[in-house]
Order: structure tokens, then C-alpha cells, then sequence
């Protein structure tokens, strides 16, 4: 297989992985800001208000607070602010621009996140997770999950990476072969 | 026999007869089966009309419904629950995990259908390390003398009349145990969420339920929730 082929299924790879990043991150965002009292994943639960936003993320905030790692005057600021990070994030990652250092951060943040659960699930705290909203168990496979997530995002990051690079390599051949010929 | 010796007597023993006939009937309208709103009522604080509802699946030896007893639902109830804005409804879960859980709550339960459920359940909360297995001092699951000491004299004889049969840390429903009924109902009520970690607690304003949620919350934070809730018009 020419290594062009192989360049091209990488990049395939990438916005594959790149894209499914992205909607981890407007899933989980969503799933913080989303209406508590409508169903979730459904069209009427898009029907968001600022009092609903409010709500939602004090509903979040009890959540976070229920991890017992915080000290509570960070809880309710860190409620606050984490859903239009992620939110953020998602958008970003789906337009591709500064695609590195969006995988640099999204690949800390997961790996946070990993560390919490993992932590969590080994005190048995019995808590909800909270990471695509409510009444969510912080179960085993939740641990797993995470974990892939983490994977996905080092995955991204090392690909943005060495595309980035490759794509230097051969665009300073291209100029020196122009150079040459000319 | 002289019949002015014989009426006395005979007085005498339809007096005895009438006063044993009456503590049956007593202890049997307490071992009857309640009206479950009545019951659930009797293990509730507060005015059933207020805009917050606040239902808590709760095991007693549980180390972190303790704690959200004493950090969030005492505050709670001296404040929001005694000014009228919340229902507070306990309902039982103990999980099979928690050795002397059950025998708990068949205290608590007896204690409430003589209306004696919030001292009995402080009871038991504020000295869970002294009878809970978990606990250093006196972890034997001999949680009586904490039932005792909220209660006077009568109220206590009540509540052991009516634990007749249930004193046991099985975590089967006895048969001869009248209150287990009542702990099989939440525990089924629980299922139905379905409950697998407590506390667990869930929250409705003016009949809207929220998703349920689990584990401790700081008291300061559910009341920003609860004062978000009552903001809205």
C-alpha cells in the first residue's frame, strides 16, 4: 500500500475521531443544560430558557457537589462554567481549527474526568455520574467508557499532531522542489 | 356460698376481664394494617401542601445518610421544612449490605404508627457510629436503648408491643412482623426508579418530579435549588 493511501485513511481517521470527540463534548454539554423536567434527547428538551439553564446547572452543581473533592464555594462556580466549556470545546472541534492544542485540552480535561470516576467507582460512593446529565449511574462500565473517551481524545491529539508535521515535511519539499525547478 | 360474698367477687373478676380484654384490642388496632398515606404521612415532616416536595430513600446504618441527615436534612428541616416551603417524606431502602439496616428501620417504622418518627429516626441518625457495625463504641447492632431514649415510658412500651416478632436482623420480611409491610412498600415504591445506592432523593416542585439524584449534597446548595424552584412563578 503507497504511503499516500495510508496518509489519506489517516486523515479519514482523524476527522473520524475528531468529529466523534466533538460530540462527546456538545453530548455531555447538552446533557448539563438541557431542561430538567423534559425528556431527554427529544425535541421539546430543547426548549431552553435562561430560568431552565439556571436550574439545570444548580442541578449539576449538586451533583458535583455529591463527588465530595471540592471545596464548596468552588461546587457552584465550576457548575457554572463547565457546561459552556464543553460546550465550547464541541463547537471548536467540530470546525477543526487549532485542532492540537483543542486536543491537548480536550485530552486533560478527559483525563481528569477518567480520574474522578475512576477514584469515585473505588470509594463506592454511590453517586450519580453526571456527565451526559441526570440520573446517570456511576457504574463500571462508566469507568470504561471514560477511559475510551480519554483514549479517543490521546488519539486525536497524537494524529493532529503528526499530520500537522507531516504536512510541514512535504509542504517544505514542495517549495524546495519549486525552488529547484525554477 | 353467701350471695354478698359472691357479688363482689364476681365483680372483681368481670373488672379483670374487661382490662385484659382491652389490651388486646389495643395492641391489634396497633398491629393492624394502617391506610398507606396514612403511614407514609406518619414518616413525613412538615405541611403536605407545600410547593417542595422532597422524598429520601434512606438505610440507617448507611455512613453517608447519616451524614445527610445531620448536613443537609437537619438544616433543612429547622428552616424550610418548619417555615412550610418543603414536605420532607422519608421512605425506607435498607440495603442488604448494611447488617443491622433493616432492624432500623422496623424501629423507626413501629415509632412512627405511634407518631414518634422524627425523634426515633434522630435517634438512631445521631448515634449510628454507637449501634451501626461500622461504628467503634458499641457496634453489636443494639440500637433499643437509642429507640428508649426518645421516647417516654408508655411511648416505649407502645413501640416494643408493636416490634413484637420483629426483632431480628434478617432482611426477609417476617411474618409475624406487622411493620415490615410498611418497609416492603417503600423498598417496591424504591425499586420502581429503580434505587440502587442511597441516600437517594428526589425532589418535585408543585407536582413536578425531578430526575433523581444520589448521594450527599451540601445543605447551602440544595437551598439555592430549592430557592431557584420557588423564584419561579
Amino acid at each position: 500500500m503507497s504511503s499516500s493511501t495510508n496518509w489519506s485513511k489517516g486523515r479519514i481517521l482523524l476527522l473520524i475521531g475528531r468529529l466523534a470527540l466533538a460530540a462527546i463534548f456538545l453530548a455531555a454539554a447538552y446533557g448539563k443544560l438541557s431542561p430538567l423536567t423534559a425528556k431527554q434527547w427529544t425535541l421539546s428538551s430543547l426548549k431552553v430558557t435562561p430560568a431552565s439553564l439556571e436550574l439545570s446547572m444548580m442541578f449539576f452543581a449538586m451533583q458535583l457537589s455529591s463527588y465530595q473533592m471540592l471545596p464548596a464555594w468552588a461546587v457552584s462556580p465550576i457548575a457554572h462554567s463547565l457546561p459552556w466549556v464543553e460546550l465550547s470545546l464541541g463547537i471548536l472541534l467540530l470546525t477543526g481549527l487549532g485542532l492540537r492544542y483543542l486536543g491537548i485540552i480536550a485530552t486533560l480535561l478527559l483525563a481528569l474526568f477518567w480520574a474522578v470516576i475512576i477514584r469515585s467507582y473505588a470509594l463506592h460512593l454511590g453517586i450519580n455520574c453526571g456527565c451526559f446529565g441526570p440520573n446517570e449511574k456511576l457504574t463500571g462500565w462508566r469507568v470504561l467508557e471514560d477511559g475510551g473517551f480519554f483514549a479517543l481524545g490521546l488519539a486525536v491529539t497524537i494524529g493532529a499532531f503528526f499530520y500537522h508535521r507531516r504536512h510541514r515535511v512535504d509542504a517544505s519539499a514542495f517549495a524546495q522542489t519549486e525552488v529547484s525547478s525554477s | 356460698m353467701n350471695s354478698r360474698r359472691l357479688l363482689p367477687i364476681l365483680a372483681g373478676v368481670a373488672l379483670v376481664a374487661g382490662a385484659l380484654s382491652i389490651q388486646p384490642l389495643r395492641a391489634s388496632q396497633e398491629h393492624g394494617t394502617p391506610d398507606p398515606a396514612e403511614l407514609e404521612a406518619e414518616k413525613s415532616l412538615g405541611n403536605p401542601s407545600a410547593p417542595i416536595k422532597l422524598i429520601v430513600y434512606d438505610d440507617y446504618e448507611c455512613p453517608a445518610c447519616g451524614n445527610f441527615y445531620e448536613q443537609t436534612l437537619r438544616p433543612m428541616m429547622d428552616t424550610y421544612v418548619a417555615e412550610g416551603k418543603v414536605y420532607l417524606v422519608h421512605r425506607d431502602f435498607p440495603l442488604l449490605g448494611h447488617k443491622y439496616s433493616r432492624q432500623a428501620a422496623r424501629w423507626v417504622n413501629a415509632a412512627a404508627r405511634i407518631g414518634k418518627f422524627e425523634a426515633v429516626e434522630r435517634a438512631l441518625f445521631d448515634n449510628q457510629m454507637a449501634w451501626s457495625e461500622y461504628g467503634s463504641e458499641n457496634p453489636q447492632g443494639i440500637m433499643k436503648p437509642f429507640v428508649q431514649s426518645a421516647l417516654t415510658p408508655v411511648e416505649f412500651r407502645r413501640v416494643e408491643r408493636l416490634m413484637q416478632g420483629c426483632e431480628s436482623n434478617d432482611h426477609t420480611e417476617l411474618k409475624g412482623c406487622a411493620v415490615d409491610a410498611e418497609i416492603q412498600r417503600d423498598m417496591a415504591s424504591g425499586e420502581l426508579l429503580p434505587i440502587t445506592q442511597t441516600p437517594t432523593f428526589i425532589i418535585s416542585y408543585k407536582g413536578k418530579a425531578y430526575p433523581p439524584e444520589s448521594g450527599g449534597v451540601a445543605w447551602p446548595l440544595l437551598k439555592q435549588f430549592f430557592d431557584q424552584l420557588l423564584s419561579q412563578k
